[in-house]
């Protein structure tokens, strides 16, 4: 397949504008699916996605049009919509020269729809903005069309309407594709580079290697090299997803595929690597990514202590799949052994929890996620803190940084007040409004990771009866005034439990934190003082008072069985807590440290 | 029939369920039917089957009928049942034969019959005499039938034991003290007091979850169990079970058995045996359970089997419902297990905690521990 016959494209969008129906309907249009299997959303392979309606990992798929006599090859690059994936979502621009920007044409612009559109520019992609949803009752087209050119900069003009549920415009569609994404630039003759973009582990055929040909070819059969660890093997398979994968001899510049060459550990292929030929390597590899930065981590503990190796496995098995995703051992007294893991935000957090505890049947206790923070220490050390245990003393202690963003929130005029609120209440700094027409603005806050992370999202659609929206980048770190809370349960301090927090909301927290807890632990034959410190000062106490009285009354022939197997099964659910001294405490507790945040 | 657990056992303790009753109450869990008179001639032909598995006579030291009320019956069933059970059991010298009664219709004609046929210790369930709380339990008998009752037994049996109901909603605890009161001024041989539980499937469930009433808290709960253990003890009632007290040489020796682990046949719907080993329970059905013995088959319907450990464990916490205690000694000849290699830690971390004490080869719960029986049940199994 000749370049100027190729065109590699994603498709960008808020999430829920669309984006999965698109990606259907083009597949449809060129006959890589039947209309019975348009039904499903084709491109979201994983369960969670499916239930959750969104779309996790990146995808891809070549599908085949003619126009004007030719037959052209698409390259369709799926991206993730959710703010976590901001990461995979420049990843997958990086393998395209064109990117589908779809609006919603009742919602309009949103917060991500400005996001990856500056994602998309950044790569230097030709965008083709596509208002979709125009066959919906109410529609906001003359709207929407300004806001395109006022918030985003791009032209109204070259914008399509379309309707990608009912198969409106999808032609148009195809023929902006061919027309205004520029064709890929590589030459044959070139010293093979190819961009590795992605990677999945498939039990049966070890790793996949999603690659996306820069220069050169890439043949059935040949040695490659994977740049960065200088390590040669053999292509076994090569080919293309249509959408399932399927063989072929070789991929030429600017072509999209797939390579198999027994490799069965997924951490050999590094996502951003360069794939080339040893016997004719390249001046210099591709400039590939960053690595990504995991910004939220939390604890994992297998209830069952016993399940420790099996989580492991578990977890080096999503993290194969999953390059964002880390994890490494660590002990607490409360829980045992477990991992610290790394997330690039909540709903991924989420996804992996539910991932291992459903598919595996791993049950998990998990702590409340933290963001990372960076600290100063007296003797010039600049330490990385992924976990409050990990604290120095304060005496160490020069300066306590935490990350900071600049937050983007769109929301309709009338709630700009609220939303200033929630962002002055979480230590905001104010930075600019924007009005979008007469009834939305735009307004950028630069506001601590922390304070966003768990439920940022949450407020603003409820302070916004849905229609707000958000997105986020990480600017840097700054010295705030933080401090370690810990808790101590019947005078013994829950390492588990432990948080930062700044030092001007620690005593509210510290209280609404015993109060939660005292409603989770149960009452236990003697009494159990709850405390919160900040140091060797309690800042708060709760007590859970002794249980009195607990005797079944009666107990004769025909009881006995029945009493035994109740008591049997209260011994079983005292099994799945943790016992921390003499004290059982559920699993629900170790998260009431992000509820009682909540309660405030 | 061939041989069967029943046939072949030796067991010298037995109870029979009766299962004809008034009234349901809003508390009862037990297997229990009201307003199904018609069903009485069919249980009597049926428990005459079910009583047929013993093959041959056997002389026993202790025999329970209970409810359900068994002397619901009219005169000529009540007739009938006696002569039944008087055809397969004979008894040992010091035997003990007791029938659950209700203070309303309990005439001096049924107590003479059950006098005549051996009965020797009547258990009437009183419940309280007080007027509203009788009515929250929606018993149907007044203070003067509960009198008369007592009456009739006592000049034929004298070995008379009453329950009562604590922790009822409305019931203040100056009112638990005075029932107590009452209950000693009437010089009885044996008490048995019982917390209000509300069980799943009870009239007293579904209002309890409607919230028509609320349970009666902790601290309430526990003065008045702590009241039932003083008022009674110092009349002489001593306790000896979590629930039960007695004048010397009154206790219950057919409850005692359970609380021993020893060996006991049961006969009637709902009814449960045990027998080497195995704890079996019958239909809860009454239709059910008079079908499979009409037609010849089993009408057990569940067989509790438990490995030895588990068995061990369940023998113990039973037996710690007694205030003596567990012999240690007894126990390993018994289980097989002893005590230590079974429990060890964890009744050492109870006995630390002073709920439980270990003193001359007995181990029981403490006075602070009979309160929390069920919590430390529950770390033993």
């Amino acid at each position: 397949m000749k370049p100027e016959f190729i065109r590699n494209f994603s498709i960008v969008a808020h999430i829920d504008h669309g984006k999965s129906t698109l990606a259907d309907q083009l597949l449809l249009k060129t006959g890589a699916i039947t209309e019975r299997e348009f039904k499903e959303q084709i491109l979201d392979d994983l369960d969670i996605e499916r239930d959750r309606g969104i779309t996790i990992k990146a995808r891809t798929v070549a599908i085949h049009y003619e126009y004007e006599g030719n037959m052209y090859e698409l390259n369709l690059i799926d991206t993730p919509g959710h703010v976590d994936f901001h990461y995979e979502v420049s990843r997958s621009l990086a393998a395209c020269e064109g990117a589908l920007l779809l609006v919603d044409a009742f919602q309009g612009v949103q917060a991500q729809s400005v996001a990856n559109t500056y994602a998309a520019m950044d790569a230097e992609l030709e965008i083709i903005p596509v208002i979709n949803k125009i066959d919906l009752p109410v529609t906001r087209v003359d709207d929407v069309l300004e806001e395109i050119e006022t918030i985003l900069g791009l032209d109204p003009y070259e914008a399509l309407k379309i309707s990608a549920k009912k198969g409106i415009g999808i032609d148009d569609v195809l023929e902006a594709i061919i027309k205004r994404v520029p064709a890929p630039s590589g030459k044959e003759e070139n010293p093979l580079k190819a961009l590795v973009f992605d990677s999945k582990y498939d039990p049966f055929r070890g790793v996949v290697t999603y690659v996306r040909v820069v220069e050169g070819v890439l043949r059935k059969g040949q040695k490659i090299q994977f740049m960065k660890e200088a390590e040669n093997f053999d292509i076994i398979e090569l080919g293309q997803f249509c959408p399932e994968m399927k063989k072929c001899d070789s991929l030429g510049p600017g072509q999209v595929g797939y390579i198999l060459s027994g490799i069965k550990e997924l951490d050999r292929v590094h996502v951003g690597d360069t794939v080339a030929d040893p016997h004719n390597l390249p001046d210099e590899a591709l400039p590939g990514y960053q690595t990504p930065q995991q910004m939220v981590f939390c604890g994992m503990y297998p209830i069952d202590a016993t399940d420790f190796e099996k989580l492991r496995l578990e977890m080096q098995k999503l993290s194969l799949n999953d390059a964002s995703f880390s994890y490494v051992a660590e002990t607490s007294d409360a829980l045992g052994f477990g991992f610290r893991c790394g997330f690039l935000g909540m709903l991924h957090m989420e996804i992996i929890q539910q991932r291992l505890e459903r598919e595996q049947q791993i049950d998990l206790i998990q702590t409340a996620p933290n963001v990372t923070y960076e600290i100063l220490k007296t003797n010039g050390d600049v330490i990385k803190i992924d976990n409050p245990q990990e604290v120095p003393d304060s005496g160490q202690i020069d300066e306590f940084r935490e990350p900071i963003t600049r937050a983007t929130f769109i929301v309709p005029a009338n709630n700009i007040g609220t939303l200033m609120q929630l962002c002055e209440d979480r230590r905001g700094t104010y930075k600019s409004t924007e009005f979008l027409g007469t009834d939305r603005a735009q307004i950028i806050y630069e506001l601590p990771l922390s304070e966003i992370v768990y439920d940022m999202h949450d407020k603003l659609k409820s302070a916004t009866r849905g229609y707000g929206t958000m997105d986020y980048d990480i600017i840097g770190f700054k010295d705030a005034d933080l401090v370690k809370l810990d808790i101590l349960v019947k005078g013994n301090r829950v390492d588990a439990l432990s948080t930062i927090v700044h030092r001007a909301v620690s005593e509210k927290r510290g209280r609404a934190l015993v109060k939660r807890l005292k409603k989770e632990i149960s009452k236990h034959m003697f009494e159990i003082p709850l405390q919160a410190a900040i140091s060797a000062r309690i800042i708060a106490r709760e007590t859970i008072s002794a249980m009195r009285k607990n005797v079944t009354a009666k107990c004769y022939g025909g009881d006995i069985t029945r009493k035994r197997k109740l008591w049997a099964k209260q011994k079983e659910g005292k099994k799945r807590m943790k016992q921390f001294g003499q004290v059982e405490i559920p699993q629900k507790a170790f998260l009431t440290v992000l509820e009682a945040g909540q309660d405030e | 029939m061939a041989s069967s657990p029943v046939s072949n056992s030796h067991a010298s303790s037995a109870y029979i369920h009766v299962p004809f009753c008034i009234h349901r109450c809003g508390y009862c869990d037990f297997t229990v039917v009201a307003n199904r008179d018609d069903l009485i001639g069919a249980y009597l032909e049926a428990l005459s089957k079910e009583l047929e598995q013993l093959k041959t006579q056997r002389k026993l030291k202790t025999l329970f009928l209970g409810g359900g009320t068994p002397t619901y019956f009219e005169e000529k069933d009540l007739e009938r049942l006696m002569e039944l059970l008087g055809e397969w059991f004979s008894f040992e010298d010091d035997y003990e034969w007791s029938v659950e009664a209700n203070p309303a219709g309990l005439s001096s004609e049924k107590v003479r019959i059950l006098s005549d046929a051996g009965v020797n210790r009547v258990s009437l369930g009183v419940q309280s005499f007080d007027k509203q709380v009788l009515k929250f339990l929606e018993r149907d008998h007044r203070r003067t039938e509960i009198d008369e009752a007592i009456h009739n037994v006592k000049k034929l049996i004298d070995n008379l034991s009453i329950d009562l109901i604590f922790a009822v909603p409305g019931q203040s605890t100056e009112l638990w003290k005075e029932t107590l009161q009452q209950a000693v001024s009437l010089g009885l041989q044996h008490v048995s007091t019982y917390g209000l539980t509300i069980e799943k499937g009870t009239g007293f469930w579904s209002r309890f979850q409607k919230k028509e009433f609320l349970q009666a808290d902790e601290d309430t709960q526990y003065d008045m169990y702590r009241l039932s253990m003083e008022i009674l003890s110092q009349a002489g009632l001593s306790q000896y079970e979590l629930s039960n007290f007695a004048r010397p040489g009154f206790r219950c020796l057919h409850n005692e058995v359970y609380w021993h682990g020893e060996e006991f046949f049961g006969f009637g719907p709902g009814a449960a045996s045990f027998l080497a080993g195995k704890r079996r329970t019958n239909h809860r059905s009454v239709t059910a359970w008079i079908k499979k013995n009409l037609s010849g088959e089993s009408a057990v319907q569940e067989v509790d089997e438990l490995n030895e450990e588990d068995r061990a464990r369940e023998r113990l916490i039973i037996g710690l419902r007694l205030c003596e205690g567990v012999d240690e000694q007894k126990f390993q000849e018994q289980t097989g297990f002893k005590l230590e290699e079974l429990s060890g830690k964890t009744i050492t971390r109870f006995c630390d905690m002073n709920l439980l004490e270990r003193e001359a080869g007995m181990l029981r719960l403490t006075d602070k521990g009979r309160f929390l029986a069920d919590s430390i049940f529950v770390d033993l199994l």
